[in-house]
């Protein structure tokens, strides 16, 4: 008799479900037709026109195959902008990786100020770069805050910007002073992800806060440490902005911040020759794509 | 009956989807293609034409673009305080010569303005372009020729001061020498200017009105040092170093030697390694001496035109100083003179500024063509003089006789560079040669390498460069 009753429901409770399921995701491709269109428009199409024209020269984009390729690759003017791009990357993480995370954990260790220093740290990366770097302009100006502090510290004023090795580095700290907020706040967070417990275990069996912090802290933040170390080579591989700043269209001086997308923007837009900074911006996008597959492989990062 | 919903739904999504795709593709396909632009143009002209002659007046609506910080309405400087008129004045004006037009202006920024420059002209978003890159788009084809107007006008090109047409000369792809495609409006030049206090302070003779090199380093080697009135730092000479390439090709010029020769890329031949060039640039790394610290970079000389001022000579200033010392209320302290001048030829200086040129792409040539006529105009010249001072000098020969040009004593010597600079601009710059040239002096002046190291290797690496267009 259950029985009965039931099969005779069982069909229309299975079409009554199909229905407006199969509704529902017609209904929603139209909500998502605007960034559909958006980003065949905007991201799609320009990638292809961008393929295309890495593959021609010239107004009349005359079909010069992989020359525009080849042309960038022995480029010696492209290859200072690659150790350009490296050199300010690398420093710029191994400095504001380490520092950030000290900073996260004495503000984590903090019982009632611990907010303010949050926004302290973080401003800078609200800020845009562009408008930092004017600031910097005038920090890293001979006559500047920075050289102030270099001359309190005993040390000869540096002119920051006007030779090749100290123009990098004034680049370097001004990317780490922007970027140190972003750090603080993702190590931050794992750092109060942490289970109480571990330390409370660990305080039970005698251990220092020392040993806390390298064997319960420290192996709990590789995770963040690790996708910190992976956003920050991405994003100094398309550094541009902070550079362009500083050094100007050229990366002056003698080309000492000219980046890889320097090298791509003035190319194209300083010399429109946009064959040739396509071709750039596809072995840029090529060593992103290696760069980030290296490093997920290489610290086993799961994304 | 859902399904049959769905699929409905579906069927309409895609056909949304190929139209907009393929309205974007005709449009793309339409302002890629040279020939087909070229193709439709005639008709656009001879309809517009018809027009203008069945009804023997202009009707209609102009665009026209403009860049900088110009703005409709007035607005009033926040570090001056003075209030400048919009260019509603010079719409108003146009359209009351002009019954029946309406003036459209795209205002925009000098942020990234070649690229956006080169959408609107392929997408016909104005008739009329200010255009400092001219050669770039009249390579392309996207530029109307200005010559058959000209002669169907007969247009008196002699209202401009010299060399201001020639200025802006360019090549289309069918030309085989450069030919007009812009006329000027807004006039600009480098000049060098002087401290007459510090050299007072340190009593040496002022410049003369058209001083060599040879001078300039002498009197800034005097100047470098404790000024013996004041006990402060001085010295004696800044320059842009972002411009120092031009600087040293300015000085060679003066010296007699020359950047090269051709227009278009495949024709060009650069001359970067002359002796001339040399002997420059070895000028240059002596100017570098004299000069603040951070000068490469441009720092060291914020004080310059201010009551403050450490430093006896600026190499190269363009005209709106004239503002700052107003600003400043240091108009008594410092003087222009020539920059640079080749004495036998009467030249000196690298052009600048920026004409109005008309898209090929417009369906309004004939009106553009009169708003061309109508930026040479007095009105239009003193409009610019008057209320955008800060980025435009007049390019007309009148202006010499207005009295509020007289009334400035640093004019006169703008407006004679202006009227010698060398021309057509420099070809070179349009691409790479521009940044191996000013990399290698950059090189030069950081003392990396000596002016024959570096001058040698620039030449070689234009050419190399150069060849690879052919």
């Amino acid at each position: 008799m259950l029985q009965t009753k039931q099969k005779p429901r069982a069909k229309p409770v299975v079409g009554w479900k199909l229905a407006p399921r199969r509704e529902s995701h017609a209904i929603w491709y139209v909500f998502l037709l605007p960034t559909i269109v958006g980003i065949l428009l905007f991201t799609l199409y320009p990638l292809i026109e961008s393929l295309r024209l890495s593959f021609t020269r010239g107004v009349g984009e005359q079909y010069v195959g992989f020359q525009n390729y080849a042309n960038v690759l022995l480029s010696d003017t492209f290859w200072y902008a690659v150790y350009n791009t490296f050199y300010i990357t690398f420093f710029q993480l191994l400095l504001a990786i380490p520092f950030g995370f000290l900073i996260a954990c004495l503000i984590n260790s903090l019982r009632r100020t611990s907010n303010f220093f949050k926004i302290l740290f973080y401003i800078p990366n609200t800020t845009s770069m562009v408008a930092a770097a004017t600031v910097f302009l005038a920090i890293l100006h001979p006559d500047g805050p920075l050289n102030y502090v270099v001359e309190l510290l005993g040390f000869e004023r540096v002119v920051w910007l006007s030779q090749p090795l100290s123009a990098k580095w004034g680049a370097i700290i001004l990317s780490v002073w922007h970027w140190l907020g972003f750090v603080i706040i993702v190590t931050l967070a794992n750092l109060q992800a942490i289970p109480g417990e571990y330390y409370e275990a660990a305080s039970m069996d005698g251990a220092s806060r020392i040993q806390q912090w390298i064997w319960i802290t420290i192996p709990n933040m590789v995770g963040s440490l690790t996708i910190l170390f992976v956003l920050g080579w991405i994003g100094g591989l398309q550094r541009f902005s902070d550079a362009y700043m500083l050094g100007g269209l050229q990366g002056s001086p003698a080309r000492s911040l000219h980046t890889v997308v320097g090298f791509i923007f003035e190319r194209g837009f300083g010399g429109s020759e946009y064959g040739i900074a396509s071709a750039a911006a596809y072995i840029l996008f090529i060593f992103i794509l290696i760069f980030t597959f290296l490093s997920t492989k290489l610290l086993r990062m799961k994304i | 009956m859902f399904k049959l919903k769905s699929r409905s739904l579906s069927l309409i999504l895609m056909l949304m989807m190929v139209v907009i795709l393929s309205a974007c593709a005709s449009s793309d396909t339409t302002s890629n293609s040279g020939a087909s632009a070229t193709d439709t143009a005639p008709s656009s002209e001879s309809n517009s034409s018809s027009e203008t002659d069945a009804s023997s007046e202009f009707s209609g609506t102009l665009k026209v673009q403009l860049i900088g910080s110009f703005s409709l309405d007035d607005k009033t400087d926040p570090v001056t305080g003075v209030t400048s008129k919009g260019v509603h004045v010079l719409k108003e004006e146009f359209e009351k010569r002009y019954p029946g037009v309406t003036v459209e202006f795209v205002l925009m920024g000098w942020d990234n303005y070649n690229e956006k420059t080169q959408t609107m002209l392929q997408s016909n978003a104005a008739d009329v372009y200010q255009l400092p890159g001219i050669a770039t788009f009249a390579e392309q084809g996207l530029l109307e020729p200005l010559q058959p107007f000209i002669e169907e006008d007969s247009f008196d090109l002699d209202v401009y001061l010299n060399g201001q047409i020639d200025g802006w000369r360019a090549m289309g792809p069918e030309d085989e020498q450069p030919e007009i495609y812009g006329l000027p409006f807004i006039g600009d030049a480098r000049v060098l200017v002087y401290d007459k206090k510090l050299f007072d302070d340190w009593g040496v003779e002022y410049l003369s009105e058209e001083p060599t090199m040879e001078e300039i380093l002498e009197k800034a080697k005097k100047m470098t040092g404790t000024n013996p009135e004041t006990g402060e730092q001085n010295y004696g000479i800044t320059f842009k170093g972002s411009d120092a390439a031009d600087s040293v090709m300015n000085i060679n010029e003066s010296l007699g030697g020359q950047w090269g020769t051709g227009f278009l890329w495949k024709d060009m031949q650069v001359e970067f390694d002359t002796p001339t060039m040399i002997q420059a640039a070895e000028m240059m790394v002596e100017a570098n001496q004299y000069a603040p610290e951070g000068t490469l970079v441009n720092q060291g000389s914020e004080d310059f035109f201010t009551e403050d001022n450490n430093v006896a000579i600026n190499l190269r200033v363009p005209p709106g100083f004239i503002n700052s010392l107003e600003t400043f209320g240091t108009q008594d302290r410092y003087q222009a003179t020539l920059l640079f001048e080749n004495t036998d030829k009467g030249m000196g200086g690298m052009f600048a500024g920026s004409p109005f040129a008309i898209g090929e792409s417009s369906t309004n040539h004939e009106l553009a063509w009169e708003w061309l006529k109508f930026s040479s105009s007095d009105f239009f010249q003193k409009y610019m003089w008057e209320e955008r001072r800060t980025e435009s000098m007049p390019v007309i020969k009148a202006a010499k006789d207005w009295e509020s040009v007289k009334a400035i004593p640093q004019m006169d010597v703008i407006l004679k560079q202006m009227g010698q600079l060398w021309a057509p601009r420099y070809p070179y710059r349009a691409g790479q040669p521009r940044y191996i040239l000013s990399e290698n002096i950059e090189l030069i002046l950081l003392g990396e390498i000596t002016p024959e190291e570096g001058l040698t290797s620039a030449q070689e690496e234009a050419e190399k460069w150069l060849s690879s267009q052919q």
